[in-house]
Order: C-alpha cells, then sequence, then structure tokens
C-alpha cells in the first residue's frame, strides 16, 4: 500500500512546529506558575513525540515515495520516502523521543532556559524524522545538517561553562565540516545521475532503484570513488568513526537527557543510517576494503577506550563509538549477512544504549559522582535501576540470550563468511571483531558492577529517583528483554524490512540461540570467555591499555585538533600583519606588480607582436620628452619639498608641450591649468609639512626603481600595441562625431560636443565626482576633531 | 516608454542624492527623505527586474542616453545580469539606509551622510546599467569618491590612514583602468560594450592587444573586488567606514568589481576571434586568460581571507576579512566557467558565481549591521570585551546565528544554495575535466568551507555564550535597529526557502551574461544614427 503522504509530512513537520511554540508555551506557563512552568513543556515535548511516533506507526509496512514540489528548476523537491529502513530509524527517533522527553521534563527541573532547550530537542527529532524519511539528497542534507547545529546548541546548553563551549564548537567543527564533504558528494551522484537518466536530480529513490546505471554512470564519470570516500568520511563524522571518534566523548558535557538521545540513540546514528541507504550504489570490493575496516577499527579502538574510561557516562560514549563501528562494519560487508548485522544492531542498540544513558543519569542525579572509582554496590539503594542495568547492559555485552547477542552473532557470521570467502588478510575482520567483543564484555561488566558488590566509604545515595526517571529507563529495558526472548517480533514487524532496504540480495534474519557449535558461535564463545576472564583481572588490563595510550599521545585526533586549531590561530595572527603592514608603498608595488604582470601574460598568451618604433620622430618632440624624463629622475633624487615640486612642474608642462606639439590644444590647456593649480596647492600645503623627508634605505629604494622600470615598461609596451598604424583611418566613431558634430551638436569644437552632447552622461558623472570632492572636503573638516562617534 | 524604465533607478538615485542635500537643514525631514528615496529605488529596481526578467514578454531593456543611436552615445542596457545586480543592491541598500537612521548620530548624519549614501547607489547603479566602457570607468570614479569620503568619514588617524591607502590604491587601480580603455579604444574602435563584442566577434579581425588590455582592467576590478593580491585596503577600510557602509561596501559594492569581471569577459569577450592559448585551458577566447588568473585569485582569496578572519580582535575586522575569503568564493566558480568548453558547466558556473554573491550581501551586511548594533549597545567590538550576548537579547542572537549559519552553508537558509552550487560547479569540473587541479580546487573550497565554521563558531561561542562580560551587562540594544535585523534575516531565510524564483532570477542573469549575441541584439550598434 501506498504510504499517505499528508501522514509523513505532518510527523516531520510537528516537532518542528512543536520547536517555534514551546518557548512561547514556556513563558505562558512560566505565568501560571506551578510545576507546570517547570514540567509542562517537557511534557508537551513528550506529547509531540508520541504523536509523531503514532504516525509513523501508522505507515509500518507501508513502501512508496510521496513527493511534493520544492525546487522544480533544479529537481530538488520534498521527496520522502517510506520502507523499512526509513520506518525504524523513525520509529525508534521518536519512540526513544517519547522517553527522553518525559525524562528531561524531571531531569532538568530548575535549569535555565528551558523554552529554548525543549524547543531545539524538538526541532532536533523533527530533522532525525526528515533524514529518515528524506529520498531527496538535498533535502537528506537540510535536515543532516540541521540535526548537527541542534546537537551544537544542545552541547552548548551549559553556556557559562568553558568546556561546554569548547566541547560545542568542536561537535560542530567535526559534524559540519563532515557534513561539507557530504555536500560534494551529493553534487557528485547529481552528476552521476545526469550521465544516468539524462538529466541531473536528486532523486535519491531513483538513483536506488536503479543502482546499477548509477554506478556504471558514477564510473564513467570518474566519480565513483571520490563520492564514495566523500560520503564515507562525511558518515565518519557525524558517527564518530576512528579518527573523528573525539568529538563525541566530548559531547556528553550535555545535560544526560540530550546524550541519551542524541549522542547515542539517534544522531549519532544518522551516519550509519545514511551509509546502509546509500549502501546499495557502493557496495562491493572498495567500499568493504573501507567501510568494514573503518567499522571494525573504531569497534575495537572504542571498546579499549571504553574500558580505560574512569566516567560512566565516557564509558557509554566510547562504547556508542565501538558500536556504531559494528554497524558500520555490518554495513561495510557485502553479504546479506552485514546488512541484517548493521539493521539490526541498529535496533538493538537504541534501546538498550538509551536505557543505559538515562541510568547513568540517575546515577549522578542520585549519587551526585559519575566517576566509577566511586560507585558500587548501588543495588540496595537503586534495586529497580539495578535490574534495567542488568537486562541493558548484558544486551550491550552482546551476552546471550540478550538482544545484542544476535546481532552481533551476525556480524561474527558476515565477518568469517566475508574471510571465508576472500581470504588472505581479510582473516583480520573476525580477528578485530573478536578482539573488540572481549573489551565490550568487560567495560559492560564493569558499568554492570556499579551496582554490583559492595559500596565504597563515603559515596551516599541522596534519595530514591522519582519514578518519572526511572519509567522511561524501564521501559526501554522491558523492550530489550521482549527483544531478548522473542527477537522475531521486532524482526518481523520492521528490522527484517530494515535490512532489506540496504541489502543487494535477500535478506532474512534469523535470531535464535545456537544449538550447535558453528564459527560464529565459537567466536562468541571467545569473546564471552575472554571478556569474563579478562574482567577478573580489569586493573591490570586498564593499566595495559592506559600506558599504550599514553605512548600513543602525540596522534591521539583530539590533540591533533588542538595543534590544527592552534596552528591555525597563529597563522591568522600574525598574517595580518605580515601581510597587511600598513605601508602603502608595498601595497603599491604589489597591485601594480601583479597588474603588469597580467598584462604582459595577456599580451603574451595572445602572441602580440610588438611593432617596431617608427624612426620619424620629430626633433623637438624627442627634445621636450627628454627633458620631461630629466625632470622625473630629478624629482625622485630632490633633496627638499620645494624641489621636489618644482621639477615635478617641469614634467607636467613638458607633457603639456607635448600636446601641443601633437595637436591637442583643449589637451594642452587642461593639462597647464591643472599643473599650475597643483604646483600652487602643493606650495601652499608644503609650508605645513615637516622639512626632512627620512633616510632612504638604499636597497628599498632599487627595489622600487625595479618596480617603477617594470611598470613603465609595461605602460610603454601597452601603449605600443595599441597604437593603431599612422595610416589607419579614422574610426567609425571618430568620424561620426567630425561629420555630425555641426549638423547635429550645433558645435564647430568636436571635442565640447562629445563632452557636452554625445557622452553628456560621462559629464554629469564626473560632476558629481567634483561636487562629491567638494563635499568630502566638508565632511573631513566638519568631522576634524569630533572624535570617533557612531 | 519601457526603455525609460532602465533609466529608472540611477534617476531615482541621483535625485535622492540632491533633494537629501537640499533639506539638510531640517534633519528629521532628510532621514525621511533618505529612507522613503531608498524605498523608491526598491521599488524601482522591482518594476526593472519584473520587466527584464519575470514578465510574459520579458526582454532586455536598453536606453540610448540623449537619443543617441549605439555606438555613439552613451547606451544603458538593463538585460536579466543588471537586473540582478541591482536587486541584489537594492536590498542591501534598503536595509543599510534605514538602519543608519537609529544608527548614526544625528549630528554626523546631518555631515552629508545621506546625499553621499545616495551618491554611492548611484555609483553602483551606474557601473550596473552602463553599456559602455569609458562611462563604467565614470562610475567607478563616483564610488571611489564617495568610499573615500566614508572612509575618511570619521576624520580620527586610523581613518584618515585606511583612506589614504584606499584613496592611493584606487587612484593606482583607475590610473590603470584608463589606460587599459584608451588602448581598448585605439584598438576596437568602441567604447560600446555590444559594438566592442559585436567588433571582436566578427571573423578576422585582428585584435590580439585586447587580451594584455582587458587583463589590466581586470586588475582595476578585481581591486574593486578585493581580490588577492589587490585585496590590501580592504581591512582597514572595512574597519574605518561607519558599520552600515561597511555593510554597503561588504554587500553591493564589492559586488559590482565581480559584476564588471563578469560583464567584460563573458558578454563581451566570450565569443571574441582573438586567439588565446594558455597552457591547460581547453577554450581559446580570451576567456581562457580569465580561468587560470581569477582561479589563483579566488582560491588564494579563500585562504587569506579565510585564515586571516579566525584570530582578528575584533568584530568588524573578522568579518572584513571574511569578505576576502567569500569573494573567492564567488569567483572560484566564475573562473571555472571560464575555463570550461561545456555550455552548461559554463552556465552553472556564472551562475553559482551570482547566487553566492546574493548570499554574500545579505549575510554580510547582516552581520555588519550587527557588529553596529553591538558596537552601539557595548561601546565595542572587541570580541574579548563581548561574552554573554546571547542571553542579553534572544531575538538578537537569532538573527546573528541565522547571518553566520548562512555564512557557513547550513540549509535551508541563502548561503547554503551558494555554497552548494559553488560545489557542484566545482564537482562538476572536477567530473569534466579529470585534471589533478580538479581536486585541488575542491579541497580548497573545502578548507575555506571549514575556516568559515572555525571563525563563526568562534564569534558564537566567545560572544554569544558565556557569562556576561562588564560591557555587555550594561549594553541596551536599540530595538529599532533589533527589529531591522530581524527583517534581514528574515530575508535570508525566504532567499533559503522560496529558493525557486530566486534561482530563476540567477538562472536569467547567468545566461544573459554568456549570451553575447543576445546583448549585441538588444542594444543594436552600428545603427542608422
Amino acid at each position: 500500500m501506498a504510504p499517505q503522504g499528508g501522514v509523513v509530512v505532518a510527523a516531520i513537520a510537528l516537532p518542528f512546529l512543536g520547536a517555534a511554540l514551546v518557548p512561547l508555551l514556556y513563558r505562558l506557563f512560566g505565568r501560571v506558575g506551578g510545576r507546570l512552568d517547570e514540567e509542562g513543556v517537557g511534557y508537551v515535548g513528550a506529547g509531540v513525540a508520541l504523536t509523531s511516533f503514532a504516525l509513523v506507526v501508522s505507515q509500518v509496512g507501508e513502501a512508496g515515495v510521496v513527493s511534493f514540489s520544492w525546487i522544480p528548476s533544479l529537481d530538488v523537491a520534498l521527496r520522502l520516502q517510506v520502507d523499512g529502513l526509513a520506518v525504524l530509524f523513525a520509529l525508534l527517533a521518536s519512540g526513544i523521543g517519547v522517553c527522553i522527553f518525559t525524562y528531561a521534563a524531571r531531569y532538568m527541573h530548575g535549569k535555565d532556559n528551558l523554552g529554548r532547550f525543549f524547543g531545539t530537542l524538538l526541532a532536533f527529532m523533527g530533522s532525525i524524522l526528515g533524514v529518515a524519511f528524506a529520498a531527496d539528497l538535498v533535502v537528506l542534507f537540510v535536515f543532516w545538517e540541521l540535526t548537527s547545529v541542534c546537537s551544537f546548541v544542545l552541547i552548548g546548553y551549559y553556556t557559562d561553562d568553558d568546556e561546554s563551549r569548547y566541547s560545542a564548537r568542536m561537535a560542530m567543527l567535526v559534524t559540519v565540516g563532515g557534513g561539507l564533504c557530504l555536500l560534494v558528494a551529493v553534487a557528485m551522484l547529481a552528476i552521476g545521475a545526469e550521465a544516468a537518466f539524462g538529466a541531473r536530480t536528486f532523486d535519491l529513490a531513483a538513483m536506488l532503484a536503479e543502482p546499477e546505471a548509477m554506478r556504471a554512470a558514477l564510473e564513467t564519470k570518474g566519480l565513483f570513488l571520490p563520492a564514495m570516500g566523500l560520503l564515507v568520511v562525511a558518515a565518519a563524522a557525524k558517527s564518530a568513526q576512528v579518527p573523528l571518534h573525539f568529538w563525541l566523548p566530548r559531547a556528553m558535557v550535555a545535560p544526560t537527557p540530550v546524550s541519551a538521545f542524541l549522542h547515542s540513540a539517534t544522531m549519532v546514528k544518522v551516519g550509519v543510517y545514511v551509509l546502509g541507504r546509500t549502501r546499495p550504489l557502493f557496495v562491493g570490493e572498495e567500499w568493504t576494503l573501507l567501510v568494514a575496516t573503518l567499522g571494525l577499527v573504531t569497534m575495537a579502538v572504542g571498546a579499549l577506550l571504553a574500558v580505560l574510561a574512569t566516567d560512566i557516562k565516557e564509558l557509554l560514549a566510547y562504547s556508542t563509538a565501538s558500536h556504531l563501528g559494528l554497524m558500520v562494519a555490518g554495513f561495510g560487508l557485502g553479504s546479506h549477512y552485514g546488512a541484517e548485522a548493521g539493521a539490526f544492531h541498529l535496533f538493538n542498540h537504541a534501546l538498550f544504549k538509551a536505557a543505559l544513558f538515562l541510568v547513568a543519569g540517575i546515577v549522578a542525579h542520585e549519587v551526585g559522582t559519575r566517576d566509577i572509582d566511586e560507585l558500587g554496590g548501588l543495588w540496595r539503594d537503586l534495586p529497580v535501576t539495578a535490574l534495567i542495568t542488568g537486562v541493558t547492559a548484558l544486551s550491550m555485552a552482546g551476552i546471550p540470550p540478550f538482544g545484542g547477542f544476535y546481532s552481533k552473532e551476525i556480524l561474527f557470521e558476515a565477518t568469517w563468511e566475508a574471510a571465508a570467502h576472500d581470504g588472505g588478510a581479510t582473516w583480520l575482520f573476525p580477528a578485530l571483531a573478536v578482539f573488540a567483543s572481549i573489551f565490550t564484555v568487560v567495560y559492560s561488566l564493569r558499568f554492570l558492577w556499579l551496582f554490583v558488590g559492595d559500596r565504597p566509604e563515603g559515596t551516599t545515595v541522596a534519595h530514591r529517583p522519582s519514578p518519572l526517571l526511572v519509567a522511561p529507563a524501564a521501559l526501554l529495558a522491558v523492550l530489550v528483554a521482549v527483544t531478548s526472548v522473542v527477537p522475531d517480533l521486532a524482526i518481523d514487524a520492521v528490522v527484517n524490512d530494515a535490512a532489506a532496504a540496504t541489502a543487494v540480495h535477500d535478506v532474512e534474519i534469523h535470531a535464535a540461540l545456537p544449538t550447535h557449535v558453528t564459527p560464529p558461535v565459537a567466536m562468541s564463545a571467545v569473546a564471552v570467555g575472554g571478556g569474563v576472564a579478562a574482567f577478573r583481572v580489569v586493573e591490570d588490563v586498564r593499566t595495559a591499555i592506559g600506558r599504550v595510550h599514553a605512548g600513543l599521545h602525540a596522534v591521539h585526533p583530539e590533540a591533533v585538533y588542538d595543534r590544527l586549531l592552534s596552528v591555525t590561530e597563529t597563522a591568522s595572527a600574525s598574517l595580518g600583519p605580515l601581510v597587511h603592514n600598513g605601508l602603502v608603498r608595498t601595497y603599491v608595488s604589489w597591485a601594480l606588480i601583479a597588474s603588469s604582470a597580467l598584462a604582459l601574460a595577456g599580451y603574451a598568451s595572445a602572441t602580440v607582436a610588438i611593432p617596431s618604433l617608427s624612426t620619424e620622430v620629430p626633433v623637438t618632440i624627442v627634445l621636450v620628452l627628454g627633458v620631461a624624463v630629466l625632470a622625473a629622475i630629478a624629482t625622485t633624487r630632490a633633496e627638499a619639498h620645494v624641489t621636489g615640486v618644482l621639477t615635478l612642474g617641469i614634467l607636467g608642462f613638458m607633457v603639456a608641450i607635448f600636446y601641443i606639439l601633437a595637436s591637442g590644444p583643449d589637451l594642452a590647456l587642461t593639462q597647464l591649468i591643472v599643473e599650475t593649480l597643483v604646483l600652487l596647492i602643493f606650495l601652499l600645503v608644503i609650508e605645513q609639512m615637516p622639512a626632512f623627508y627620512g633616510e632612504l634605505d638604499r636597497r628599498i629604494a632599487a627595489r622600487d626603481a625595479v618596480v617603477s622600470l617594470f611598470v613603465g615598461a609595461t605602460a610603454t609596451v601597452t601603449v605600443l600595441v595599441a597604437a593603431p598604424s599612422a595610416d589607419r583611418p579614422l574610426s567609425d566613431t571618430a568620424r561620426y562625431y567630425v561629420d555630425s558634430a555641426v549638423p547635429e551638436g550645433g558645435g564647430a569644437n568636436v571635442v565640447n560636443v562629445i563632452l557636452t552632447d554625445f557622452r553628456a552622461l560621462d559629464t554629469l558623472g564626473e560632476s558629481i565626482v567634483i561636487a562629491v570632492a567638494a563635499l568630502s572636503v566638508l565632511v573631513l573638516l566638519a568631522m576634524r576633531g569630533r572624535g570617533e562617534v557612531r | 516608454m519601457t526603455a525609460l524604465l532602465a533609466l529608472a533607478p540611477l534617476v531615482v538615485a541621483l535625485v535622492a542624492s540632491v533633494l537629501t542635500l537640499a533639506v539638510r537643514s531640517w534633519p528629521r525631514f532628510q532621514r525621511a527623505v533618505s529612507v522613503v528615496s531608498a524605498l523608491v529605488y526598491v521599488v524601482s529596481v522591482g518594476a526593472l527586474a519584473w520587466t527584464v526578467v519575470f514578465a510574459p514578454d520579458a526582454s532586455a531593456l536598453v536606453y540610448q542616453v540623449g537619443g543617441w543611436k549605439a555606438p555613439f552615445g552613451i547606451t544603458l542596457v538593463a538585460d536579466a545580469l543588471a537586473a540582478f545586480m541591482l536587486a541584489v543592491s537594492a536590498v542591501v541598500v534598503l536595509f543599510t539606509v534605514v538602519f543608519s537612521v537609529p544608527y548614526i548620530d544625528p549630528e554626523n548624519q546631518q555631515v552629508y551622510y545621506h546625499p553621499l549614501f545616495h551618491f554611492l547607489v548611484a555609483g553602483m547603479t551606474g557601473a550596473f546599467l552602463t553599456g559602455d566602457l569609458f562611462n563604467l570607468f565614470v562610475w567607478f570614479e563616483v564610488m571611489l569618491m564617495t568610499s573615500y569620503v566614508f572612509v575618511a568619514f570619521y576624520g580620527g588617524a586610523r581613518h584618515t590612514a585606511a583612506a589614504v591607502r584606499y584613496v592611493v590604491l584606487n587612484i593606482v587601480g583607475g590610473a590603470l583602468m584608463l589606460l587599459a580603455i584608451g588602448g581598448l579604444y585605439a584598438t576596437v574602435g568602441t567604447l560600446n560594450m555590444a559594438d566592442m563584442a559585436a567588433r571582436l566577434g566578427a571573423p578576422g579581425v585582428d585584435a590580439a592587444p585586447v587580451v594584455g588590455l582587458t587583463a589590466l582592467l581586470l586588475a582595476a576590478f578585481a581591486l574593486k573586488a578585493g581580490l588577492v593580491p589587490f585585496q590590501f585596503w580592504v581591512p582597514s577600510a572595512y574597519r574605518a567606514a561607519p558599520l552600515p557602509i561597511a555593510a554597503v561596501f561588504a554587500g553591493a559594492s564589492k559586488k559590482v568589481g565581480v559584476y564588471a569581471i563578469i560583464r567584460l569577459y563573458f558578454t563581451v569577450l566570450g565569443d571574441a576571434n582573438v586567439t588565446t592559448e594558455v597552457p591547460l585551458v581547453g577554450v581559446d577566447s580570451p576567456l581562457a586568460f580569465l580561468a587560470p588568473v581569477l582561479l589563483v585569485m579566488g582560491l588564494v582569496s579563500i585562504v587569506v581571507g579565510g585564515v586571516g578572519a579566525v584570530s582578528r580582535k575584533r568584530l568588524d575586522g573578522l568579518l572584513a576579512y571574511s569578505s576576502i575569503g567569500q569573494i573567492g568564493f564567488i569567483v572560484v566558480p566564475i573562473a571555472i566557467a571560464a575555463g570550461t568548453s561545456s555550455a552548461s558547466l559554463r552556465h552553472l558556473g556564472v551562475l553559482a558565481g551570482l547566487v553566492y554573491a546574493l548570499h554574500h550581501a545579505l549575510a554580510k551586511s547582516l552581520l555588519f549591521l550587527a557588529a553596529g548594533t553591538i558596537r552601539d549597545a557595548a561601546g565595542t567590538t572587541r570580541l574579548a570585551e563581548l561574552s554573554g550576548l546571547g542571553e542579553r537579547s534572544q531575538v538578537f542572537s537569532v538573527t546573528v546565528l541565522v547571518g553566520s549559519l548562512s555564512l557557513v552553508g547550513i540549509p535551508p537558509l541563502a548561503g547554503f544554495f551558494g555554497k552548494f552550487l559553488v560545489f557542484t560547479t566545482a564537482a562538476d569540473q572536477f567530473a569534466t575535466a579529470r585534471v589533478a587541479g580538479s581536486s585541488i580546487v575542491l579541497g580548497v573550497l573545502l578548507l575555506g568551507a571549514v575556516l568559515t565554521i572555525i571563525y563563526a563558531t568562534r564569534v558564537w561561542v566567545g560572544s554569544f555564550w558565556g557569562a556576561q562580560s562588564d560591557r555587555v551587562e550594561l549594553a541596551t540594544l536599540d530595538g529599532l535597529q533589533v527589529a531591522i535585523l530581524v527583517g534581514l534575516a528574515a530575508v535570508v531565510v525566504a532567499v533559503g526557502l522560496g529558493f525557486e524564483p530566486v534561482y530563476q532570477f540567477a538562472d536569467a542573469a547567468a545566461e544573459a551574461a554568456i549570451d553575447t549575441e543576445g546583448y549585441v541584439t538588444a542594444v543594436g550598434p552600428g545603427g542608422e544614427p
């Protein structure tokens, strides 16, 4: 059945509408007073999320594309595709959204700026829903970037806190910078679509419908690998893949509901989601090599760092990176198992990780610390929370029969299959997967041990958490439990369809406890057994990891980030004074050298021949211009201002005489008047100037002389190449002016008629210039000494 | 009669200058006249744009000044390209004039601020509309002269020094321009741009010096646009000028340089029969010369402007450097358009440059005006003394956020489409040319975009978040100024959300820019006078 466009649009638009209204409601509730003002907007958010969730549920099982016109000229439209993957992602975002808003309403009680907070959180949820359903690359990008911006605002929620600002900026730089790569990839895909379908389009659904044609087109255009690479970089930045993972743990400065929602269950999944979505276009040898390796390395590095973590949120953050790596690796492997692992783990991870973050929030809220060493034995005080943690942490660890086990088992299957098929270095895939899983077990148990054993001295639990904080986590834990017991429920509802949307083969997810030993089962056994064994000596393991980690400090991505940023800042600080040193002489030199070089390059590129100099130059002209040159040289050597001005005057008068000799009496007259005026004004002003020019550095003088000669030579060449030969007749325009001056313009002086009639607009313009010059004198006089004011 | 419409914006600006000069003794009345004039200017540009681009029987308007037929008199040509540039400027002009009223000290406004402002507008308008090369020079002079006054306006040592640099460099530019125009007239025998295009397009024309001569013009235009290595005047001049004027400089008058490059190279020289051989460039018209030169200038501008902006101490200084980089983003696609033999890529490149120019005009003038509001309220634009502005006024900070995000290229704001089209052009070039250089271009564009994020977030995180600094705590933001900013921010959002008509406008402008034949036909030079 076809999806209902209105319903999908409503599901996406409602959160945005809510985002616009919530700040207003917050003020309104504030007037009403009581509990409503503090928590009311949170519940409004939960209501919006629930409505969106219900709308998405109504579309389960449907498939198709609906489209609304946006920019027809570019073939960009609000195309929304409903299929298994879209519905899965949308259900997770809105469903977990309900839990998060409910939790946050209580958790954020009494904090500032809740209008902005919940508004942004809603806008964020709407953006995720937009990403989920987008079937147009531009629309996808729009929502993708909006998630980054919302995340920036939410990470920086505690705006007074330095670390919070630092982390928010880091997240923005990494994810939006990565987004730029996506933008280029989008452009490349559209260019590929032009080659494939004959018209440039951003219709992702159409591209996915013809993956073979798209692939061929991209390859002929030479865009296949660049587009793939850029897309993977963008996804890696968004989904915290090594080495762009470092912003994610930093993002934990955000309030816990934000961490739970954005940085575990949703935003970071956007990259994974897009990899899954575009997988059919790219899947192949290069794809596997790039994406699967990236994912598995991240899975391992994330798990190791999670073991090393000292803060519960930090542990969960690295664990998130690790699990994202698992999904990326799944989508990176070409077999149907890969697609299944990616999609199924997307589902499992969202549930258990959101719950675990909420648990971390409860612990921080009630105990007042997030330091793992200070926490332990909490089951006595927080029994329900302990139970929730038990279910979800074991799912995270991938211990049978909990949900996470099934999806991880499929990944093992996928890596094993890839290695068995391709052999060679691909055996590293299963090895890395098992290696990472061992440490996954270790950190999961570490988290679980917060609740087991005895409470360290000095740690006290303030009070029992509000049921409103526990209920959302409990709900998620129940879902994890249900998936653990009857995994087929979720698989049949959406997960299988979701995996199918990312696959090029038939997909049939099997999730059941193993009945006989297969390679993946053995891998699981090694992972769990190894993990439990390692956990017994966890402190030694941590010391070992810590030693390696410290040894690699020079290449820690965060250190690299800091270094790059500070290098840029230093470069910037020195670039200003270096390039713009305030010396007009330098500026003019550069401008003139560049212009002259451009002109000469221009002549060279069109192979202009420089005409030979005519030998028939009258002696008088040679004489006059010779004097002018001498005057010019004398000007540069003048000791005092007055001599300088006077010799400059000689130069000017010689030019005027040249005009007379070249039959331009009008010009000569103008030149003489200008020269006289300039001379007079100079002499008047010189009175006010210091008599001393200052010492002239010989090297600078030599440099200036070279520049002057170069510029003069260029001007000379310009005049030579442009000068018409002596025997050329008047141009049509000149002929027209001469012929029409008297009959049409009524004046015998052609120059005057040109100025006042044929080209009167020029004269008007120049008159304006003179008027403005007069005004400028008045302005300078009026503003003198007024001091800088607005 | 409709041809007179081509003259309308110019006449409106000139009349506004004279009127505001005449009623100078009544300050309130003068301000009212100035604002109303700006509104009338916008209406006249709107009517022009409608007639030239959107009306059912739209076509370019040509007005022969004084009734002298082209090429003997001066021709004003309002085609889609001119209309687009006018429309971009009109928006900036309207918002900056209105903003000046509450911002500039009333006494200072009386010191010829408004007449000079409209003279500046007249200079830009004339430059966009003229179809004559020498007349273009004249309007450049008008702009230069008024800009000079504005840079020196406050009369302090810093302002005077900036003005001297500005004026000296621009006089050099003017001299180069004059030399080039003289040479072109001597070589081609005409100053009318359509006539020039027609003559150069004729078979067997002998005009090889044209490439070098127009290279001199390119230098003069690049100086106007503030491209490296002609950007030296930019940082100090932008910081010295009153901030609304800096908004006009960055938003509108710099774009005159870009416009002139497009007009000269694509419209006038695009079909020229002058063989130009440049290594690695696959076309043989004078555009082959433009392509590598403009590309390098654009890319270096992106890096210099972007890196330079990161650590500036003051918001206005940061924005000035940012302008250098953003102009780079405008000209890179234009350079790609010049260097390609593919008609669709050429069209796309010019289009991308124009859309980016529009976006930059809106976003940068918004940010410069916002810097004005900050300075007005807190008494400084020093970023170190500003912190916690966000809490001071949420509405104001949203407008700045919109401007910054648009600059970064976040959708669905205007800046997104600018960046998107520029990247598409570069990717298209990458796919078409398959040379290593194309990936360098893409790489530098990406680097420039990342630098934009770095400095935009620095301002936001440093000045809008955090605890309120003393200056900010004592600040009171002017409600009217903020309201004006909200209006401009709304335009930034509206251009993005309703991009289709904007795209059509830019599309028509790009088409007009590369359609030499259409331009020549519209002007009709060489007809019987």
